[in-house]
């Protein structure tokens, strides 16, 4: 019976493709699969018994409780107008330099990143923010939006994530998994944590491309991003600048720095990080009780939007299972030849493929619980698996014609812009991402030296 | 058939609910910081508090998913969704609450029923030392039974609301264009 697997595999894409919400989609493909088997008895009921404490199970999960908490603070910050303090001040700052501008949005969507990690939320504030003024300046619609795409999506890499919370989640569960099967009862752990440190110099580095890249245009091509004249008395004091860039530069800090200092667990962090949130919001007058129950209530929506999918995707993935699907997936990988290179290729393309229709939490909680076991068995390093998997994922999310950062610039975009300039403009960000992606694979040091010099 | 004063109601409901669980959002922020703060400053455990954050963020997602299908927030793969017609988009709606939002929230209701009923029986308490006492721990395993429950009443409130676009498609635009949520 192992092609009903992969039958429900199919059968679950195109279901989705259709439009309706992904977590019950996902929920009731799985279950009317199951109740056909059970019907024609090729499916044990049984497994369904287990349904009620594995949905408890996702209620008491203590990592995740991280994800509201996080996403709490990012939803503050955003309606503190942090964002366009950031932008502005760094604008004004490198504003006058070739290329300044430029920049400015890659830093401002790095720290805006590493403060929120949603990432439609970055790339539509973004869009609205910067497109404009950009325009405006003279620089080429290629080069403001490709940057812009770009930049929104450092969201997902760049620690303190929310991804990366739930790809953390996941990825313990499947390390574990990998080392009992191998006959490992004392296995070794990865958390959160671990992830978080692994992103950082990944995620860094991606900046650093990014940045010089726009060096590199801004020589070669000045006339595609012009030096802005400022006009007199414009521009910026130090103390502005220490207003603006100082709030969420300490709380990064302080929040990503308890974190991989091992003071606090990401709950913990992410609790104060949110409380930190609050206070820059009252400080800037930012903080009314309807903006409050507007944080909140946006808060509410995405946990429930994303645990929701969670709980969709372990009934998915224990019907999946029910019908020997990952048997099927674990021979067919295994089967491959060129062992662990190929395999990982190979899912990797597949993810990339995946990229273009589901968005990363349907990955995380559908995708990698099925072949992250798979590749850890075969002797990949769990945290470098979780940012390669992450980075690639964000290419695809940059990748004409699905991506969803595409999808989102377009939608705030002016309609002078035609969607072949943002297409053209996010190609040598997207050759960038794959020169990251070979390095990481060259060099997976750059990945694994810091959670190894941090938790050892 | 319900009708749409029923889903009116609904979804009235779902919001209420979904309101006034949402602060539970801001208690798990100011309860987290409490419990760092008692154990950073002064090496406090208070183990029943950080369990408390733990249940509230249970209750948080699972009673807000109702009013959360309601304000349209629940994401779908839109790719072909977003170029549909009212009609398609309505089409889409009827057959996705019919064949995947219906049976989940009736089948995870039927399935946990045992299972929240025994937690009440044998009056079950946290294993953690210094946990939660009872009853709170059969209360929040009930809602096991309320997020399908509400769910399946904002997935009524969802068909009937699509249905009456489909009807209306026949009679000149009369406002019937506007989008659930």
């Amino acid at each position: 019976m192992e092609w009903v697997g992969a039958l429900l595999f199919l059968a679950v894409i195109l279901f989705l493709l259709a439009g309706f919400p992904v977590a019950f989609t996902l929920a009731g493909t799985g279950l009317l699969f199951a109740f056909a088997g059970v019907i024609a008895g090729t499916f044990e009921a049984a497994f369904l018994s287990g349904l009620p404490s594995r949905v408890f199970g996702i209620m008491n999960n203590e990592t995740l409780v991280a994800v509201p908490l996080f996403v709490f603070m990012g939803i503050t910050l955003e309606r503190a107008r942090i964002a366009e303090d950031l932008l502005e001040t760094l604008s004004s700052l490198f504003g006058s330099m070739r290329g300044g501008l430029g920049i400015s949005v890659t830093l401002v969507g790095m720290l805006l990143a590493a403060s929120t990690g949603i990432v439609g939320a970055t790339v539509v504030t973004m869009g609205l923010l910067s497109l404009p003024t950009m325009l405006k300046r003279g620089y080429s619609p290629e080069i403001a939006t490709g940057t812009i795409c770009a930049s929104g999506t450092l969201g997902q890499i760049i620690p303190p994530s929310i991804i990366l919370v739930m790809l953390g989640d996941v990825m313990s569960a499947a390390y574990q998994q990998a080392q009992l099967a191998q006959g490992n009862f004392s296995p070794r752990t990865v958390s959160v944590g671990d992830l978080f440190a692994g992103a950082l110099i990944p995620g860094l580095l991606l900046v650093g491309l990014y940045v010089a890249y726009l060096i590199g245009v801004a020589i070669v091509r000045p006339k595609t991003m012009p030096a802005h004249v400022m006009e007199p008395g414009k521009t910026v004091s130090l103390l502005q600048v220490i207003n603006a860039l100082a709030p969420p530069l300490i709380l990064i800090f302080a929040v990503l720095g308890s974190i991989l200092g091992g003071k606090a667990t990401p709950t913990e962090a992410a609790g104060v990080g949110a409380v930190g949130a609050l206070l820059m919001a009252l400080q800037r007058r930012a903080l009314t009780l309807e903006r409050l129950r507007a944080i909140m209530r946006g808060t509410l929506s995405v946990s429930s939007m994303v645990f929701m999918i969670l709980i969709g995707a372990s009934i998915f993935s224990l019907v999946f299972r029910g019908y020997g699907g990952d048997d099927v997936v674990r021979e067919w990988l295994h089967a491959l030849p060129g062992g662990v290179i190929s395999a990982m290729l190979l899912v990797m393309l597949l993810m990339f493929l995946l990229g273009f229709v589901l968005d990363f939490i349907e990955i995380t909680f559908v995708v990698v619980p099925i072949v992250a076991p798979i590749l850890l068995t075969m002797g990949l390093d769990p945290v470098w698996l979780g940012i390669m998997i992450a980075i690639n994922l964000q290419t695809s999310f940059l990748t004409p014609p699905f991506g969803f950062a595409l999808f989102y610039l377009r939608g705030v975009a002016p309609p002078s812009i035609t969607t072949g300039q943002i297409y053209r403009g996010v190609m040598p960000f997207i050759a960038l991402q794959l020169f990251a992606l070979l390095m990481l694979a060259l060099l997976p040091q750059l990945v694994t030296w810091l959670p190894e010099k941090i938790y050892g | 058939m319900a009708s749409s004063k029923t889903a009116s109601r609904i979804d009235a409901f779902s919001t209420y609910v979904g309101n006034t669980v949402a602060w539970l959002t801001l208690a798990m922020i100011a309860v987290t910081f409490i419990v760092v703060l008692l154990r950073y400053a002064f090496g406090i455990g208070a183990v029943w508090m950080q369990e408390s954050v733990v249940w509230m963020h249970g209750a948080v997602f699972m009673l807000g998913a109702a009013s959360t299908l309601q304000r349209e927030e629940h994401v779908r793969v839109d790719i072909f969704y977003r170029n549909l017609s009212d009609i398609g988009q309505a089409w889409i709606n009827v057959i996705g609450v019919l064949l995947f939002l219906m049976p989940f929230s009736l089948f995870l209701m039927y399935a946990s029923y045992d299972y929240v009923a025994a937690s009440w029986a044998i009056g079950e308490v946290s294993r953690d030392a210094g946990g939660l006492p009872y009853p709170l721990l059969p209360l929040i395993k009930s809602v096991l039974l309320l997020m399908p429950a509400m769910v399946a009443l904002q997935g009524l409130s969802m068909l009937v609301i699509a249905i009456r676009r489909l009807r209306a498609r026949h009679l000149p635009s009369a406002g019937t264009t506007r989008r659930n949520g």
